[in-house]
């Protein structure tokens, strides 16, 4: 940026901002706007910004509170009486203004011990309080917490479970989804108002209201413990995916419809051949609309494959690794990472169907 | 009786019988999930495969009927005809990363060790392990064996354990080396719910490194006869261990950024680092409390009393959390500092806590020694902690799984014990537990002042259950929270609350 | 109660009702017969899994039904006492408050930020529109678990990042989750993070004001503010709305959030102890499941009547440019 106006003020050196041609204007305006939106997002994204820069930390430099992974030079001594350890290196000023750096032996809260790594045999007694002293610290960041928290996640197994589940919800949602919106979109029948209320009507009812009798019901179906119960249901649709598949669906014109019932087609044929390929987009949103529901699906999971570790999905594998291991804090920061690279992967790529706008209202389009 | 009410009343019985039906069948229902873990999820994941390929929700009900009794027939095939017996690990200890394989390990010893029972094991993660075991349970899915687990995981259950006596009988189970220890298992109405199995004393961990650097003396190694200990003896600092003495010690040991003390006037409470004194994992009210009494809150009239002692000890640890700052508050707990586990960081001198911390530890290195817990009033109080295993009361298979814990009780039960780092209860084999600790910690660990703390045991143990305990024992411990995080918290005014709460509770 | 739902394109749907009749009574039932075939997955699904357990639900809310009988008592008939009980359990009275204090803040917020945002992201001043909307909508890609662990550790008062931020800035920083004072801004801040599909949708509503009403205002001599308040909200106040009614269902069940940060006990103090987790409480904790289901209902007749309301009071504020019926 200072490069830029360098240069503006090297082209027109003596203008006053009022005198700036529109250009320049509109370009300090620009960088202004540009700025401001910067320092909003990284304020935004700096917790993301934290895990990863914790998640490239050991224990013992999270313990040492610096703000990157920074860790304290050590020198091993093999001669001398504190021959076979490590000790840290610190920058020890003296009277004389040299600062020299030396290893820190035996601590003491008003003088301790150093001794010179050249000079491994000299103890050299220093007054005053060690605490205070520059440790000698190096960049050292790891990658060692990802391959654990891996295999602590037992990560395939999670992504498997995950893929399972999410998959055959998708599958069950896009289908009956889109049946009833095309139902609600293209026919007349009784009781639609109805319909459409009890679509909305399930929005708004608080699931737990139905949570202790449904699990009673799956419970007697003998599903309590396995998938069905957070696969299944998505088979009879979902409100959200009627709203917008019907949204899209009336916006198809009735005319490429009416001309297949005149070729003679059945109205599925006509919903598999002339609207499905119209509304690719809108399939594919309430698709990954579903992945992202069942990836993040917590509660679920959580009852009904309570005890079941082999068949738990990511997010409730995770939360039992940040039981397990929430004293271990750049492990469980490396679990959260691998556990929305995926999510965040899908984002990147198909960033369109998420950006483009998507709603249920119907007053925009 | 008018017509109409009778009508009204036929309804609302066929609506209650309605509902009953369903909860009965709800709790006697679902036979089937009882398969083996890898079992079950190789078959479920099978069926999957063979229902992706259907086309609608009716099919796919089909195929999981299929996956029912496709599951239990390979469960049968693959059991043969031993009786499978559920293990539910995780409202104790149990259920850490590194325990699972090494009880896996005793499973599987088990098993090949005879032909009749085939032991699954299930690990709940600690945090979620009651709501999990309260869902099975509802679900008419309970475990055979639950375990380890303590008297407050038991309480929390209350009437849900089988009575062991029949089965002790039956098998006749030798219970003469617990030296009637067992007898803190018996209920009120007389049942034997467990057999002791191990147990964890406690005692000050402490930081030998932190002592040195401060040159000061370490705790002391001993007890008297009467149960007090004597700190630095000969040195400026000797007096009596007490918990005074502690606190002044533990301001000694707490530093900040500046290398001063909690003793100097320019101590920066902003940015201490390192502790003097910590309750590690012990700092729920009655766990707090009995480090300077034993007692409990349920009076012998039934009605709620928070013991004198008990608000004593919280007004002590309030003051040297938040006014001398020699032990960290809630926040400093979980900073990066401590990372949530306080003494293992390395950056607090000493720490309160039971046996079981050997479990999680291991960064202090070598540095660590146990020495005798302080005095209040000149009474000692060394709170115990006990765990068991128990048997679900609806388990069909209670011998079966008496004779798992026959095992886990015999030959299993060092490996165990190792596992959970709980000190036998039976005597005779506490040599052989002791020598296995010193391989695994070669400092040479004072074990004898920690089992010495046995004879001080809290009485009425801090654990002891109360009327309507799962709200009690909740609102009990809504205490801990602005203790360790409200520097201006009126600990009179919330104990006087909490009584008045209890005592609601209790008359209801 | 569809008011939301009809818009201009729903007008064709609604026009085919108006399409004349040929006449052949049996076409027509054939319509209504393929129509009903459409939708029965949905009406299945609406008696299986949601009349059906509403109607056990609200049974069980007659019945001292426990999770798990911890005290050898029978399930019986005790009436109206749980929903008596209600009224006069103080868990509930605080847990109506700190949702009601939590959405009076959050509503707001919820609202104004995604559409602030929104206005600087259909800036034309704005340099890497598309990649701003990208990192703005990223968090909401981020799984509610991973994110906890993130905030959990972030928020720390003593070596979390937003700690040391305001330390270098010059304050002195609470600790946020764990003091009561306290513990709701942070929640509100950790909601932050969910902004992003607010902000997608108040930006497809931004450009979707037409450009000639900003001229034709611009010509009667309007300034920056007139413009916002005469043209854009009033053409952008159906997705407000919507935004609004999304949010306030979002609240109804908000839940998972403190309970992973601070338990069902809702630490510190109960100051989070939203009227969801006096429900997860008393049901999952305390194995009261009858009291459990009346706290249930009554939570669902309360968000139910709020909506309604919401609906109601659409008609003075929120403009429909294609008002019909």
């Amino acid at each position: 940026m200072a490069s830029v106006t360098a240069a503006l003020r090297a082209k027109e050196p003596k203008r006053t901002f009022a005198e700036l041609d529109v250009d320049a204007k509109r370009f300090l305006a620009k960088s202004t706007v540009t700025l401001f939106a910067t320092m909003l997002v990284v304020g935004f994204l700096l917790p993301l910004v934290f895990m990863v820069v914790t998640s490239l930390k050991t224990e013992q430099q999270i313990a040492s509170q610096t703000i990157l992974p920074k860790s304290t030079t050590t020198v091993d001594v093999t001669e001398g009486e504190f021959a076979g350890e490590a000790y840290d290196l610190y920058a020890v000023p003296f009277d004389d203004g040299a600062i020299r750096s030396l290893a820190l032996v035996t601590k003491g809260r008003e003088a301790s011990t150093f001794i010179d790594p050249a000079e491994p045999t000299v103890p050299i007694e220093w007054e005053g309080r060690w605490r205070t002293l520059e440790p000698a610290l190096v960049f050292d960041p790891t990658l060692e917490n990802f391959p654990e928290a891996w295999d602590a996640l037992d990560f395939l197994l999670v992504l498997r479970n995950t893929g399972i589940i999410a998959g055959l919800g998708m599958a069950g949602t896009v289908m009956a989804s889109t049946l009833v919106a095309y139902g609600l979109s293209r026919f007349r029948m009784p009781a639609k108002k109805f319909i459409l209320s009890s679509l909305l009507a399930t929005i708004i009812l608080p699931g737990f209201v139905t949570l202790v009798p449904t699990y009673a019901v799956w419970l007697k179906v003998g599903w309590v413990g396995t998938w069905w119960p957070l696969i299944v249901p998505h088979f009879f649709g979902n409100a959200y995916n009627v709203f917008l598949l019907r949204q899209f669906f009336l916006g198809i014109p009735r005319d490429l419809d009416e001309a297949a019932a005149i070729d003679g087609a059945s109205p599925l044929r006509t919903l598999i051949t002339v609207i499905l390929p119209q509304a690719k987009g809108a399939v594919l949103a309430v698709s990954l609309f579903h992945f992202f529901f069942s990836w993040n699906d917590f509660l679920g999971p959580l009852i009904y494959l309570a005890g079941e570790r082999s068949k738990q999905p990511i997010s409730v594998a995770l939360y039992d690794f940040l039981g397990l291991y929430d004293t271990a804090i750049p492990l469980v920061q490396a679990g959260a990472m691998l556990s929305m690279a995926v999510p965040i992967l899908v984002f990147l790529f198909l960033q369109k169907i998420f950006l483009g706008g998507i709603d249920l209202s119907g007053s925009l389009k | 009786m008018k017509p109409k009410s009778q009508v009204n009343h036929l309804l609302r019985t066929l609506i209650f019988l309605s509902v009953l039906a369903l909860f009965a069948s709800a709790c006697g229902g679902s036979t089937s999930s009882s398969t083996t873990s890898d079992d079950a999820d190789s078959t479920t994941t099978d069926t999957v495969d063979d229902s992706a390929t259907g086309d609608d929700a009716m099919e796919d009900e089909d195929a999981m009927d299929d996956a029912e009794t496709e599951a239990e027939d390979t469960s049968d095939a693959s059991d043969g005809d031993r009786t499978e017996v559920r293990w539910f690990v995780g409202l104790g200890t149990g259920s850490q990363d590194e325990q699972i394989d090494r009880q896996d390990a005793v499973v599987d010893a088990f098993n090949s060790s005879q032909d009749s029972i085939e032991l699954v094991v299930e690990y709940i993660d600690n945090t979620t392990a009651k709501d999990v075991l309260a869902t099975q349970i509802a679900a008419g899915n309970a475990p055979d064996i639950i375990g380890p687990v303590g008297l407050e995981g038991s309480n929390a259950f209350a009437g849900q354990y089988a009575d062991l006596e029949p089965l002790i009988a039956a098998a006749e189970f030798d219970l003469s080396p617990f030296a009637g220890s067992e007898e803190s298992y018996r209920t009120a109405e007389g049942a034997l719910e467990g057999v002791p199995f191990a147990t964890f004393p406690s005692g000050i961990f402490f930081n030998k490194d932190l002592f040195d650097e401060a040159g000061l003396p370490y705790p002391p190694a001993e007890y008297n006869a009467d149960g007090t200990s004597l700190y630095g003896e000969g040195t400026e600092y000797e007096g009596d261990w007490t918990y005074d003495k502690l606190a002044e010690i533990a301001a000694i040991l707490s530093v900040d950024a500046a290398g001063n003390d909690a003793t100097s006037a320019a101590y920066d409470k902003a940015n201490v680092v390192q502790f003097g004194f910590a309750h590690q994992w012990t700092s729920n009210p009655a766990s707090l409390g009995t480090s300077f009494g034993a007692g409990r809150i349920e009076q012998a009239d039934g009605s709620a009393q928070v013991p004198a002692e008990w608000v004593e000890s919280y007004k002590w640890y309030q003051n040297l959390v938040h006014e001398v700052n020699a032990a960290p508050n809630s926040a400093q707990t979980a900073s990066d500092l401590l990372a949530g586990n306080a003494f293992n960081s390395g950056n607090v001198a000493m720490a309160s806590t039971h046996l079981w911390y050997t479990c999680c530890i291991a960064d202090v290195g070598d540095a660590w020694d146990i020495g005798a817990l302080p005095t209040h009033n000149g009474t000692l109080v060394s709170k115990l902690h006990g765990d068991t295993f128990r048997i679900h009361k609806d388990s069909e298979n209670q011998q079966d799984a008496f004779t798992v814990l026959e095992y886990f009780f015999g030959d299993g039960a060092l490996d165990l014990l190792d596992v959970y780092g709980g000190m036998p209860a039976r005597p005779d084999i506490r040599d052989t537990y002791f020598a296995a600790l010193d391989e695994q910690f070669p400092q040479g660990v004072n074990w004898d002042i920690i089992i010495e703390g046995l004879e001080y045991a809290d009485s009425p143990n801090h654990q002891t259950g109360m009327p309507n305990f799962l709200e009690a024992d909740a609102r009990v411990k809504e205490l801990e929270g602005p203790l360790l995080e409200d520097p201006d918290f009126d600990i009179d005014a919330a104990i006087a609350a909490l009584e008045a709460d209890l005592n609601a509770l209790w008359a209801s | 109660m569809t008011i939301v739902f009809t818009g201009p394109d729903d007008r064709e749907a609604d026009g085919s009702t108006h399409r004349p009749l040929d006449g052949h009574g049996t076409l027509e039932k054939r319509e209504r017969r393929w129509g009903l075939m459409f939708v029965t997955p949905w009406l299945l699904g609406l008696v299986l899994l949601f009349v059906i357990p509403l109607v056990l639900s609200l049974l069980m809310s007659f019945t001292n039904y426990e999770l798990v009988d911890t005290d050898n008592q029978e399930v019986t008939w005790v009436g109206l006492d749980n929903w008596r009980r209600i009224f006069s359990d103080p868990d509930v009275a605080n847990g109506l408050w700190v949702t009601m204090k939590f959405a009076l803040m959050y509503l707001p917020i919820s609202t104004l930020l995604p559409l602030g945002v929104a206005y600087l992201l259909t800036s034309e001043r704005l340099w890497g529109r598309s990649l701003f909307r990208v990192l703005f909508y990223l968090p909401s890609m981020v799984p509610l678990v991973a994110a906890m662990i993130i905030w959990r550790f972030y928020l720390n008062s003593e070596s979390g990042w937003f700690a040391r931020l305001l330390r270098w800035v010059g304050f002195d920083p609470p600790n946020f989750l764990g003091d009561p004072a306290w513990v709701l801004p942070a929640l509100i801040l950790i909601g932050t993070w969910g902004i992003g599909n607010g902000i997608i949708i108040f930006i497809a509503a931004l450009n979707g004001v037409p450009k000639e009403l900003y001229e034709a205002a611009r010509i009667d001599g309007a300034n920056k503010w007139h413009l916002f308040r005469d043209v854009t909200w009033p053409m952008i106040s159906p997705i407000t709305f919507y935004n609004i009614i999304v949010t306030l269902v979002g609240l109804g069940q908000y839940f998972l959030v403190p309970f992973i940060l601070n338990g069902a006990e809702g630490r510190p103090e109960g100051a989070s102890k939203f009227y969801t987790m006096v429900f997860f409480q008393e049901t999952f904790s305390f194995f009261q499941a009858g009291y459990g289901a009346a706290l249930a209902w009554a939570m669902f007749i309360v968000v139910f009547a709020l909506t309604v309301l919401l609906f109601w009071s659409a008609k003075f504020w929120v403009h429909y440019e294609f008002e019909e019926r």
